[in-house]
């Protein structure tokens, strides 16, 4: 389960190698990745992305404009998808991915693809550290400043986008700030300025309001980093922060779940990323029945975690991508476009007629051009445990056991349902 | 019907239970026989009948349709629906004022925007009602919370189920009572139990033998005490062998012969074009109009006389805080040419004349407009139903432009009456079952 939580799946070698080392060790062998280089990631260049120009009026230029964002757009989508096959340290490409959940940032509205890639190396690189810190640095990054408007924003009247997601999706949680406090932070957000051309960040004199706020009970309050220091410091954050972690990595809980107790206090005294995720990995509650079946794949763990699982390298998505972005457009999870700064759902939301079909074709066929040979070498007899091993799949029901034993004569149909049974599907 | 045996025939027949008599069509339809079975029929013997012998008699008694179109983001109402003839309405919204002398005239002072002529001319055949001063108590202005207190219909705990899944929960376990078009099914119609459909536009192709299909099947013969959450996923295997026997034949036939509402993708055949699109990296620069993409579907099953009784289809972008002018300029003629032609296109049917549309947003947007050319969260909003069954007209009282609270028109229709009155009059079942309390219905339908 560990190494499909905080990773996509385990090779056969790495679940023995785990089985012989133990939890705990594996565990921080894992977490030991965060903020270590990645060999097999770092193989995958850089998107090169193509200069877009600028946008002119007349209709070929504007048309030249928009290909060209597309193509840097799909670029950077494959770059991700690659590295996410390619990568030799998963617990910091899952990090990342969260992370993208939960500053959810579509480049549907921010358009640049240099601007995104910029914000996902933040993710990867800072991702880990601490949270105060990577908050500040996602709201002066390009992607955020665009998505959320702060870079129009001016003195005498603030927009509240910014201000109000912050608080609500990013920092604390829905109930633990008030109209009054929304209102405050976003004037001291105001004339947050970005360089499209350079992509730097300013606060412009002429439009930022210096009127001191009270924001959340703390008088004489103007600047937007004040705000983001003391709402990662509250109380409600050192819940928040938690349960938002632990509904992504075990399964979904509330800030006033009892394991969120157990969290805070740790998280609170350094607001950690890291030692977050290894608190919830060691927690005994994530040993538990409940975990190990609360939790649906996000169709990008689905999906990466199958080609992996099967052997398709990163260089074959890369080479025909078609596909793979095709699947992931029809489940419903497109890497940089979330449909809203609510950011994906969660279980039931995935488990749509439209997406099992959506997985039964992938999977029939990834059945058909991966490697399945250590299914297809197996004896008869010893096939259904084969493909639980090839797919990181530890128990079989006996539901499952029964349709895949019925199957096991044909590798590639047994590999198929094996990749469509609800233990696959599940994380 | 040569792999079913009598006795599960007359069990069949004697429960009327539609789930179990979908299973037989598709036994009927993988022997080769009872294509017949897919269409009409199914209305007519599955539907009425089933709802007929359903506990309670809870399913749709009048023959009508529902389809529902969500607006994410908090579409702008006060400038949809224009009091153009308030002097307050020009000096609170100053830059952003609608000019009075290009809105569509509604008559009391009020008027369409502009790029809105389908609506328009739906009034104009009193077959569009506006619904005005909606919302609910104690509004916090969350985009997700307001969205999941009318997909709930439960504004003290709107973390539960749909206020359609609900009656889907009650009325039988069949997922094709309601289809969402689309990847995933919003919170509307996801019962405890029973979860809508969902198609993407294109055809249904399932990869695999019938043999494959009945291993596939398999999988949903789960056992007492198997984790709730993996026994709903097995579901959704299922459900879609369900939808690919009552839908597929006529998406197929809808792909040869195809209804193409204005602005709609092409359909694919292969998959998803709209999909498609989006994985190329088009997202919101398609061109496209997604809601008729997604709206050509449902023209097409009610076209086609699918037993659905719900439709749910959804627009989203409407977060206004900045570029307000043109983001809508952009997004209501979206909204407009869609449903204009779907209703236009399905007319020619009964079926299609007993369908009512209602589109909803989960919040109204600030009076006064911000420094970026844009407006924030706000409260009272307007309801739109279209269609032939609608009474149109203005219903409910149009919220005040002074006296706001926090800078916002204050709502003084609860949304629920709006629920109740299509559950009881497009519906035909008893609302207060399914909104957990007696809400009076508005006379629009």
């Amino acid at each position: 389960m560990l190494y499909r939580r905080i990773g996509f799946g385990a090779t056969e070698q790495e679940l023995s190698a785990a089985v012989s080392a133990g939890y705990s060790a594996t565990a921080d062998s894992l977490l030991g990745g965060l903020g270590q280089p990645d060999p097999g990631g770092d193989s995958i260049a850089p998107p090169s992305f193509e200069p877009v120009g600028s946008l002119r009026t007349d209709t070929a230029a504007r048309q030249a404009y928009i290909e060209a964002l597309r193509a840097n757009s799909r670029e950077l989508i494959v770059w991700w998808l690659a590295r996410m096959i390619a990568t030799t340290n998963p617990t910091q490409e899952k990090l990342t991915l969260l992370l993208h959940g939960h500053f959810p940032t579509a480049i549907s509205k921010v358009h640049f693809a240099q601007f995104m890639y910029r914000q996902n190396q933040l993710f990867r690189t800072q991702g880990f550290g601490n949270f105060t810190a990577l908050t500040q640095a996602v709201a002066v990054d390009p992607a955020m400043l665009i998505w959320l408007d702060a870079s129009s924003d001016k003195a005498q009247d603030p927009n509240e986008n910014f201000a109000r997601e912050l608080l609500e999706r990013f920092t604390m949680g829905i109930g633990t700030y008030t109209e009054n406090d929304v209102r405050a932070a976003a004037y001291c957000f105001t004339g947050w300025q970005l360089n499209l051309r350079t992509g730097g960040f300013s606060i412009s004199a002429l439009d930022h309001s210096n009127a001191p706020q009270t924001f959340l009970g703390n008088p004489g309050i103007n600047s937007g980093t004040q705000v983001i220091d003391i709402a990662t410091s509250s109380a409600a954050s050192a819940r928040y922060v938690p349960s938002a972690l632990w509904s992504h990595v075990a399964s979904p809980v509330t800030p006033k779940a009892a394991v969120v107790s157990d969290l805070a206090p740790g998280y609170a005294s350094d607001h950690d990323v890291a030692n977050l995720l290894r608190s919830i990995v060691t927690n005994p509650e994530f040993a538990t029945e409940t975990t190990f079946s609360g939790l649906i794949k996000q169709p990008i763990e689905y999906v990466v975690g199958a080609l992996r699982a099967l052997s398709v390298t990163a260089a074959q998505v890369q080479a025909k991508p078609a596909g793979v972005l095709a699947v992931l457009a029809e489940l419903g999870q497109v890497p940089f476009d979330p449909p809203s700064v609510g950011g994906w759902g969660q279980n039931s939301y995935w488990l749509s007629t439209a997406a099992a079909l959506a997985r039964w074709q992938f999977a029939r066929r990834l059945s058909e051009v991966g490697d399945i040979s250590t299914v297809a070498d197996a004896p008869l007899r010893s096939r259904v445990d084969a493909v639980g091993r090839l797919l990181s799949v530890t128990t079989w029901s006996s539901t499952t056991a029964k349709a895949l034993s019925a199957a096991a004569s044909r590798p590639e149909n047994l590999v198929t349902l094996a990749l469509v049974s609800p233990e696959f599907v599940s994380n | 019907m040569s792999e079913v045996s009598s006795g599960e025939h007359e069990e069949a027949q004697a429960t009327l239970s539609r789930r179990r008599f979908l299973s037989l069509a598709a036994a009927g339809v993988a022997a080769g026989g009872a294509a017949s079975m897919i269409g009409p029929v199914l209305w007519d013997q599955l539907s009425r009948a089933g709802a007929a012998g359903s506990p309670g008699n809870l399913g749709s008694t009048t023959g009508r349709t529902l389809v529902l179109v969500t607006l994410y983001g908090g579409n702008d109402g006060l400038n949809t629906v224009i009091p153009y003839k308030d002097p307050s309405y020009l000096s609170s919204r100053g830059i952003l004022a609608v000019d009075p002398s290009t809105v569509l005239d509604l008559g009391d002072g009020f008027g369409l925007h502009p790029a809105m002529p389908q609506f328009h001319k739906l009034w104009t055949d009193k077959h569009l009602a506006i619904v005005q001063g909606v919302g609910f108590a104690n509004p916090n202005y969350s985009h997700f919370e307001s969205m999941d207190i009318w997909q709930t219909a439960q504004p003290d705990d709107p973390s539960g189920t749909g206020w359609l899944g609900r009656w889907m929960d009650k009325t039988g376990a069949d997922p094709l009572r309601a289809v969402s078009i689309g990847p995933t099914v919003p919170t509307l119609l996801t019962g405890a139990k029973v979860q809508a459909a969902a198609i993407a536009p294109g055809p249904i192709k399932l990869p695999g033998s019938a043999a494959d299909v009945a291993l596939y099947r398999s999988l949903a013969d789960t056992s007492k005490g198997e984790p709730s959450l993996l026994v709903e996923a097995a579901h959704s295997n299922a459900d879609l062998l369900e939808v690919n026997t009552v839908l597929g034949p006529v998406l197929d036939k809808a792909r040869t012969n195809p209804l193409h509402l204005t602005g709609a993708e092409a359909p694919s055949t292969n998959g998803s074009a709209a999909a498609l699109a989006i994985a190329n990296g088009g997202g919101a620069q398609s061109a496209a109009n997604v809601l008729s993409t997604q709206l050509s579907v449902v023209a097409n099953l009610l076209l086609a006389d699918v037993p659905t009784e719900v439709f749910s289809v959804e627009l989203g972008g409407f977060d206004t805080h900045t570029e307000q002018v043109t983001t809508q300029a952009a997004l209501l003629p979206q909204l407009d040419t869609a449903v204009g032609a779907f209703l236009d296109a399905i007319s020619s049917t009964k079926r299609g004349r007993e369908t009512v549309v209602l589109v909803y947003t989960e919040f109204g947007r600030r009076v006064v407009a911000n420094a970026s050319a844009g407006t924030d969260h706000g409260w009272a909003n307007v309801v739109f139903a279209a269609g032939q069954p609608v009474k149109g007209g203005f219903y409910g009282e149009p919220p005040s432009l002074t006296n706001l609270s926090e800078g916002n028109q204050i709502y003084n229709l609860d949304f629920r009456r709006v629920y109740a009155t299509v559950l009881d009059q497009v519906i035909g079942v008893d609302a207060t079952t399914f909104l957990g309390g007696k809400f009076s219905t508005v006379a629009f339908v």
